[in-house]
């Protein structure tokens, strides 16, 4: 374990360790000493404030539920080629429980995750902003899915027949967000208020700005689709009076929340994830830095798409708005795309598999936000369809998985102090991208089935295709969980597993010490090891 | 591979961490009014640019109580920060008494609003209006009842001598949600009460 100097007990203020904690308390620069209660330590997760319990958590059942999701997402769309597998009501419940559930249950959770763990290693934090509520949060969620999965189950999903049920299925949802938003609540604090002196904005590491950014972006955004739910719900409840609780219309009501631009939100993370890795298998400071921020700043506000609700404005979608951010959101993606080519070009790349993983989904934004912009083209008639939609959620959850698997390996020697299987890693690659494209790209196709009428004879190929593609994205998800359980029998890592990691959280033990960070240091420039590094040689 | 050290930061004077925290759950509690005031407005600007009046016939929602329910809550905001402003000057006994009258005012608010409810002539089960207004209303009542909760939990730990003139960020973080709160309520009286 690597110390960092002496303890500075004056820098805690009396009453910021209480003994008797509240869910308001945080202990910002407490040392985590036996006071907090550590699942790594103590092996107990239940009741666990350790933010390392809690992130691992998040990240192993989001790779499940992701697995999950993209398996009844493909019975759910087998049913358009094999119409006597399933009924329509059966294909229509599982196709809508898989859809809010890759952003419920996969990616927003997957990335939340990451960041409980790693973020206030990453910013020099003992703990992150108020454990106790972000174990509530993991708690909270945890609970929610149970009741959204037996929901769905008994026909009460979005849409679903039985009336108890679909209260049940909305509720869930409502206690979904609720969690979502109170994790967000503790990352994006930890990234504001926790950082260590010298730290400023524009040093955070990419990752946690990119979670900052799309904490703030989640913050503003899914509270409408908890205020949309709330109106189904209370409609539905109280015998539907009006048309928010009709089955019919419940998917249409919340459908914004997995359409463009909305749906670019929940994957901000990618960049500051491939940041990371590029920028420490690279082993060269990223060049331009503050236009990299400034580019995932503009993602994320080209992201808020909580005013697109074409159900309610069916006009939004006619607008200048919708359609110049659907294009403008491209620049930034191919701002960040140069910056990191000129961080490649400028060190010696090492080939490993994260790099790859993160790699590939970056091309799967990058596929997904094209896809976006061409549906932007009025001409192209694009909008009256829902296939470029579908095939752009599917981008974007195969982005999602594999960005969070690259995290998941790149990170793995601070989960379990070892590597994680590298052939695993790289077969995940060839998955993940295969997966994706052949997954997402046949929908986008089969949306210029309105203009070319040859694309209906090959519908049910392009179906097949992305059924397929569907089962990579599953497995690579399995991969990526295979990969997490493999790194706790891999070969053992030091603090800075990779040899050129950059940022603090490659400079507390692997994994990390529940005394780790108990004191402050004190950081020069966005990259404190590498300025450590400079000294020490100098 | 061991990590080069970094050198050891002197004391800092960490910015307010719950205070940080209560304006992130404000903002987020504000969007969710937002986005259901978006909805109000929308259906109401359907149906009275259909030349229909947007209650149903022989509803009514008098206005004297959701006025009386501002003011209330606008002198919640003045003895809310009274209680901040006398905790950072160490005056216990006024910051004790200045919660409690925001907590009696949060409490009146309350009682007037399940008032109103009985004198509001609308079933929530008949028309989309209905649905609407108590959804919205009755939401905010919610957030009220957490935002005293907050206050509640505050005034215990400064009975139990948490906070003092140096550190009081936790009866701050009260006001912020208090403020937030408040600041919904009037969005709420200008768009439901009076625009009716």
């Amino acid at each position: 374990m690597v110390r960092f100097g002496l303890c500075r007990p004056e820098c805690i203020r009396p009453n910021e360790v209480p003994t008797a904690m509240s869910i308001t308390d945080s202990r910002q620069d407490a040392p985590a000493s036996s006071e907090v209660p550590s699942a790594a330590v103590s092996g107990s997760l239940l009741g666990s404030g350790d933010h390392k319990a809690i992130g691992l958590v998040y990240v192993v059942l989001s790779l499940l539920f992701g697995a999950a999701a993209l398996i009844i997402f493909l019975l759910g769309n087998l049913h358009l080629v094999q119409p006597d597998f399933l009924s329509s009501s059966a294909s229509d419940t599982l196709l809508n429980a898989s859809e809010l559930g890759f952003v419920l249950l996969v990616a927003v959770p997957l990335f939340l995750g990451l960041a409980t763990y790693i973020t206030p290693l990453q910013v020099g934090a003992a703990t992150i902003a108020f454990p106790r509520a972000a174990a509530m949060a993991l708690w909270t969620w945890i609970l929610s899915a149970g009741l959204y999965v037996v929901a769905n189950c008994i026909d009460g999903g979005i849409g679903g027949g039985r009336d108890r049920a679909v209260d049940l299925g909305l509720l869930a949802i409502v206690g979904l967000v609720l969690a979502l938003l109170l994790a967000t609540v503790c990352v994006v604090t930890t990234v504001i208020t926790l950082r260590s002196p010298g730290m400023s904005l524009d040093r955070v590491p990419m990752f946690s700005w990119s979670m900052f950014v799309g904490g703030s972006v989640w913050l503003l955004t899914l509270p409408v689709l908890l205020a949309n739910v709330l109106l189904i719900y209370v409609d539905h409840h109280y015998s539907r009076p009006s048309e928010f609780g009709v089955s019919s219309v419940q998917g249409l009501q919340i459908g914004w929340a997995i359409s463009q631009p909305q749906i670019y939100a929940y994957v901000i993370p990618v960049f500051g994830i491939a940041a990371e890795i590029i920028a420490t298998f690279s082993g060269r400071r990223q060049p331009n830095r503050g236009a990299m921020l400034v580019a995932i700043g503009a993602f994320g506000a080209l992201g808020v798409g909580a005013y697109a609700q074409p159900y309610f404005f069916p006009e939004v979608r006619d607008q200048i708005v919708w359609a110049a951010m659907g294009v403008l959101i491209v620049l930034p993606v191919l701002a960040i795309l140069g910056g990191w080519a000129a961080l490649l070009r400028s060190g010696r790349p090492t080939l490993r598999s994260p790099l790859g993983l993160a790699l590939v989904s970056v091309v799967l934004v990058l596929l997904a936000v094209l896809a976006g912009a061409l549906a932007t083209i009025t001409p192209l008639q694009l909008r009256e369809s829902p296939m470029v939609a579908i095939g752009q959620l599917i981008l974007i959850v195969a982005a999602a998985l594999s960005s969070g698997i690259a995290g998941t390996m790149y990170w793995a020697p601070k989960f379990s102090g070892r590597f994680a299987p590298e052939p695993l890693g790289l077969l995940a690659i060839l998955v993940a991208l295969g997966g994706g494209v052949l997954a997402g790209l046949p929908w986008v196709v089969l949306g210029f089935a309105n203009r070319f009428t040859g694309l209906d004879s090959a519908s049910d190929a392009l179906q097949y295709v992305s059924l397929v593609g569907d089962a990579l994205i599953a497995a690579a998800a399995v991969l990526g969980l295979l990969a997490l359980v493999g790194s706790f029998r891999g070969e053992s890592a030091g603090s800075d597993a990779w040899g050129s990691g950059q940022t603090l959280e490659w400079m507390c033990s692997s994994p990390p010490a529940p005394d780790d960070f108990a004191d402050l240091v004190t950081v020069t420039s966005a990259e404190p090891l590498l300025d450590a590094a400079a000294v020490q040689e100098a | 591979m061991a990590a080069p050290a970094l050198p050891a930061a002197p004391p800092v004077q960490r910015p307010r961490v719950l205070i940080v925290g209560s304006a992130f759950v404000s903002a987020a509690m504000i969007m969710t009014f937002i986005g259901l005031i978006g909805i109000y407005l929308t259906q109401r600007a359907a149906i009275v640019g259909a030349g229909d009046t947007w209650l149903p016939k022989g509803s009514t929602i008098p206005l004297q109580q959701p006025n009386t329910m501002l003011f209330t809550l606008l002198m919640s905001v003045v003895t809310m920060q009274w209680a901040v402003h006398a905790i950072a000057r160490n005056d216990r006994v006024n910051a004790y008494l200045a919660l409690a009258i925001t907590l009696f005012f949060g409490l009146s608010t309350i009682v007037m609003t399940w008032y109103l409810y009985g004198l509001m002539t609308l079933d929530i089960s008949t028309s989309s209006q209905a649905v609407l207004i108590y959804t919205i209303t009755g939401l905010h009542l919610l957030v009220l009842v957490v935002a005293m909760l907050f206050i509640a939990l505050m005034a215990f730990r400064a009975l139990a001598g948490s906070f003092d003139a140096r550190q009081h960020d936790g009866i701050t973080a009260a006001a912020v949600f208090w403020y937030a709160v408040v600041a919904v309520y009037a969005l709420i009286w200008i768009t439901i009460y009076v625009t009716k």
